[in-house]
């Protein structure tokens, strides 16, 4: 083969369809540059706080783990971020299973309304959470109106507070990829399952439910992993008392200054992050047999 | 066992009217299926063939009329109770599911113990030749395979009407034809009714007992093969089964005979039995004969129709001359591979004879 024959720089492929190595590294690059200096670099430079100051100690990681208080924190943090996964499971599902059978006008106002978070921040809704769970606010009203109390509770600043507002935030995350996975279900098979004997449960149960798992396992695996590092819902809704890690590490750096110790958090978190993620990488491996067309 | 005869269900369909909107998809549609019976529903895409399908299977309910198999009026019954097997256009094994547990599926709705069902489904993975590939995922079998594996799963708890919507139209040629033989086969076998649609005419003659061609709605014909092919019923039917020539002319005079003024080919004189649809004197009609039954012949006799050649196309078996008539008809003539027309060229002018006995006529529908 002659140089010329070769180009050195190839950015296409004859056929258009492929890129060449370099296009594919130049595209890719301002990702990676980003990548590396605003993450990889940063996260490197705290954790070898965590181990390294003020002399080389584990005394801090010793510390996460064996005191209660900091273990609970932990602990409280897995228990929100999996109640908030399962409660938003639960609401999720049938909707993303309605907007797989609707058409036209409801179909776009359903996504509309699941995709309506997305347009308004964060702390815009955890507001408006604030604003009904207050003392005199709307959710009280309602329980003292309906005779289930005869004074205001208290609802804001509690558990419960943080895991219906999180469950909120979060629920686009759920409810997106078990639509996905729904509507790859190609609706042959649901003639089938009902012409082989299967009621309408039951193909629901035998067919359909198998399909969507892998949407249910990646919605799940969203809502958790980004619910365990949940900063500004927990801070404004939970009670100081009852932190989340993310609160906990925002204390420790900021009224604290003990960087060495906050980075040790991060570092147990971003290890659970891990291997959550790596078990779960794992478990997807099996559903690419169960892929509808080889 | 799968291998005993199971008896098949007759279908009665009455008058079937499926409407959307304005629109009519099944317009009036009756077949009585005899059981046991295989008869395949011809038709070109939105000829309604798959709604008259999916109202025997229960996905689809009709506007108007009813369905009865055997004896029992089920147009209403939904699809898991009517007991029925299909095997549907695309692959529709469960993915999640092995080959196995895909053919006990349906046995695992009725309530069969697991060992008794895998037992059974074994048996039917079996008849369709694929015995030890019950372990396999279905992605992992090739498209055949997976329709082999979708008609055990249809059979294996004997229904009594096999229902198959275009199951072939996805594999290549020569698995098709293999997997047709596997369908007859089977039908034979387990003397299951079979109602097959398909819009591959070849299929359907070679299948079926009985073709129903449908058309806009409407049952053009049904009949067996033979007289489908050898007396199509109607225009539509004559042009959409096999290859027909069509060479317009008016009826002269009805009586005993029928004389037809055939443009500049002169009044041939022919038996009234070749007047399919009744033609009035005056009337336009449309000459119809199939391409083997033309010979060549001396331009100037009767029946004979001057042409000039345009392609000799030799193929093996059968010899194929397309010409054109004067008034721009495209004809064709396949004749016998044997045939010694080397002194034949393109650009000649030679006579089409088209026998008598060979010939149908048509009242010409509203130009077209």
């Amino acid at each position: 083969m002659t140089a010329a024959a070769r180009p050195r720089l190839r950015f296409l492929s004859s056929d258009g369809r492929r890129i060449g190595t370099a296009a594919t590294m130049l595209l890719l690059a301002p990702f990676f540059a980003l990548l590396i200096f605003a993450f990889l670099y940063p996260l490197g430079r705290l954790l070898a706080v965590s181990v390294l100051e003020p002399t080389p100690t584990i005394d801090n990681y010793v510390r996460v783990v064996g005191n209660p208080v900091y273990a609970k924190v932990l602990l409280r943090t897995l228990w929100i971020s999996g109640l908030v996964t399962l409660l938003a499971l639960v609401l999720a599902y049938p909707v993303a299973f309605v907007m797989t059978r609707v058409r036209g006008v409801v179909a776009a106002f359903v996504t509309a309304c699941v995709l309506l978070p997305f347009w308004s921040s964060v702390l815009a809704r955890t507001a408006a959470w604030a604003v009904l769970l207050q003392r005199e606010g709307v959710a009280n009203t309602l329980l003292q109106w309906l005779g289930i109390t005869d004074a205001p509770v208290r609802l804001l600043y509690t558990e419960g507070a943080v895991v219906v507002a999180m469950t909120h935030v979060l629920l686009p995350f759920m409810i997106l990829p078990i639509y996905g996975a729904l509507r790859n279900i190609p609706p042959d098979y649901m003639r089938a399952a009902a012409l082989l004997g299967a009621g309408r449960g039951r193909a629901f149960l035998e067919v359909m439910l198998p399909l969507s798992l892998p949407g249910v396992a990646s919605g799940s695996i969203l809502v958790f992993l980004t619910a365990l590092g949940f900063f500004v819902t927990p801070s404004l809704l939970g009670s100081p008392q009852e932190m989340m890690i993310a609160t906990l590490i925002s204390q420790q750096i900021r009224e604290v200054l003990d960087w060495p110790f906050a980075a040790a958090l991060v570092g147990v978190l971003t290890l659970v992050v891990s291997l959550i993620a790596l078990a779960f990488s794992k478990a997807v491996r099996f559903d690419r047999l169960m892929r509808a067309e080889a | 066992m799968v291998t005993t005869r199971a008896n098949g269900a007759s279908i009665s369909i009455d008058r079937l009217e499926k409407r959307f909107g304005a629109v009519r998809a099944v317009d009036g549609v009756s077949i009585d299926i005899a059981a046991g019976e295989f008869l395949a529903l011809l038709g070109p895409s939105g000829s309604g063939k798959t709604t008259v399908l999916m109202s025997i299977a229960g996905f689809d309910f009709p506007s108007d009329g009813r369905i009865l198999i055997d004896g029992a009026d089920c147009t209403y019954t939904p699809a898991n109770h009517r007991n029925l097997g299909m095997v549907f256009q695309r692959y529709t094994l469960f993915p999640h599911l092995s080959v196995l547990d895909n053919v006990a599926f349906p046995l695992k709705m009725r309530g069969l113990a697991k060992a008794e069902r895998h037992a059974r489904a074994a048996e039917a993975l079996a008849t369709v030749r694929l015995a030890g590939y019950g372990d396999r995922r279905p992605a992992q079998l090739s498209g055949g395979q997976q329709q082999r594996v979708a008609l055990a799963r249809a059979i294996v708890y004997r229904p009594r009407v096999l229902l198959m919507d275009e199951p072939l139209s996805a594999l290549d040629k020569n698995l098709r034809e293999e997997m047709q033989l596997e369908i007859k086969r089977l039908h034979s076998q387990l003397g299951i009714t079979v109602v097959f649609v398909t819009h591959d005419q070849g299929e359907a003659l070679t299948m079926a007992d009985r073709v129903a061609v449908l058309k806009d709605g409407r049952v053009q014909q049904i009949g067996p093969a033979r007289d489908l092919y050898e007396r199509p019923a109607t225009l539509f039917t004559a042009g959409f089964i096999g290859e027909m020539n069509f060479l317009p002319c008016d009826a002269a005079a009805v009586g005993d005979t029928i004389e037809v003024r055939v443009g500049t080919a002169g009044r041939w004189t022919l038996p009234a039995g070749v007047a399919v649809d009744p033609l009035a004197p005056g009337e336009r009609a449309l000459l119809a004969i199939r391409p083997e039954r033309v010979t060549l012949a001396e331009t100037g006799a009767s029946n004979v129709v001057p042409a000039r050649v345009g392609d000799i196309v030799y193929a093996g078996a059968a010899l194929l001359v397309i010409g054109t008539a004067e008034d721009g008809t495209e004809l064709r003539a396949r004749l016998p591979g044997a045939a010694d027309l080397r002194s034949l060229k393109p650009g000649d002018t030679v006579g089409f004879h088209f026998p008598a006995e060979a010939i149908l006529l048509y009242r010409a529908g509203p130009a077209r």
